[in-house]
């Protein structure tokens, strides 16, 4: 076996000191067994790299959404903007109660006290009602516009975001993606 | 005292300069990452789960003036530290996930040479089982472009070890293929 055969692998990918690059770069095209080895090396390489791009195609043949880091605060926004969003309070009219209006209640007589009845049976089980739940799927749509949130030049012109939130019952915010 | 008054340092530039930085590197380097996190056996949600919060990591790292250097391979190490806490999905193995009839074998080839790719293919897929975590792992940042050293900083070995790994990962793959 050829003394350089233990360099080529590392000379292919440039990552030998300049001085043993340039030993191996004069010494290969005059070894064929050297030259056959690095043929192979580079032909397995691109393989293994057309492999990859394959599981990459094949795995993601889904378009993936995409998004940007920078927006973090857009998305650190929009969770505060949630949390802090006016909530629409509902305003119960005020009645004034006039003092010659009649009272709610007019009795004739005195109350009676009320007869204790006691069943030995008066309790029937019954089944509760059925709860019909609905599922709820929050679409809450914030726009922001780059402008206002980052200095010129920060975000790629043309780009825009969603940011899909969750929402919990308690109005708390559960996730966050952000999806161009 | 004069009317002049010394200009407040705001943070505007220095955030508009990670910003672009950010977003240079995003669009540099998310594909290769989200390569590295589907060969390595992550699925498509989650592999961009993990790079998804690996830019995010790399902003607040920026932004709260962490160093930017070797930052190529600090993203690469911080998406596979992720991965390896999916290990539901990592035990899945890179070199059985892909149906053959799938693979990119080009439609115009002739049937003897669909069938030599094929078993090309097959050959390689074989190898590839074959290779041990960390020689995998080295073939699979190699071929994303990192250098032995930042290799190196991502799976936490010498750079001597990673071209060390590399040579016997290349070398096997070209025995066991025939090449």
């Amino acid at each position: 076996m050829c003394d350089f055969s233990g360099k080529l692998v590392a000379w292919t990918d440039r990552e030998l000191p300049d001085d043993e690059a340039a030993d191996v770069e004069q010494h290969v095209p005059g070894c064929s067994e050297c030259r056959t080895r690095v043929d192979a090396y580079r032909e397995v390489s691109r393989a293994f790299v057309a492999h990859c791009d394959a599981a990459m195609r094949e795995t993601t043949r889904l378009r993936l959404p995409h998004w940007v880091p920078v927006l973090a605060s857009a998305a650190a926004a929009a969770v505060l903007l949630l949390m802090f969003r006016p909530t629409p309070v509902k305003q119960i009219p005020v009645v004034s109660r006039r003092a010659d209006a009649a009272p709610a209640i007019v009795l004739e007589t005195a109350p009676r006290p009320v007869k204790k009845v006691h069943r030995r049976y008066a309790v029937v089980p019954t089944k509760p009602a059925a709860t019909v739940w609905e599922a709820t799927v929050p679409a809450i749509r914030i726009a922001i516009p780059a402008e206002a949130m980052f200095p010129p030049g920060a975000v790629p012109e043309g780009i825009t975001f969603i940011a899909d939130v969750s929402v919990a019952a308690d109005g708390s915010v559960q996730g966050l993606r952000l999806q161009q | 005292m004069s009317g002049d008054s010394l200009p407040l340092p705001l943070p505007l530039p220095r955030f508009a300069t990670d910003s672009c930085e950010a977003t240079t590197l995003y669009r540099e380097l998310r594909k290769p990452l989200l390569r590295y996190m589907v060969c390595l056996g992550l699925s498509s949600d989650e592999a961009q789960d993990v790079v998804q919060d690996a830019f995010l990591g790399l902003h607040r790292h920026l932004a709260s003036g962490g160093s930017q250097e070797n930052i190529r391979s600090w993203l690469f190490r911080v998406a596979h530290n992720g991965a390896r806490n999916r290990q539901h999905s990592y035990e899945r193995r890179f070199g059985t996930q892909l149906d053959p009839e799938l693979d990119s074998i080009s439609g115009e080839a002739s049937p003897e040479q669909a069938v030599l790719e094929k078993e090309k293919l097959r050959r390689l897929r074989k190898a590839i089982g074959s290779l041990t975590e960390s020689e995998r792992e080295c073939l699979l940042l190699r071929s994303g472009g990192l250098r032995y050293r930042e290799i190196g900083e991502v799976l936490g070995l010498s750079t001597s070890t990673v071209g060390d790994t590399v040579e016997r990962a290349i070398k096997k793959l070209a025995e066991k293929c025939n090449v």
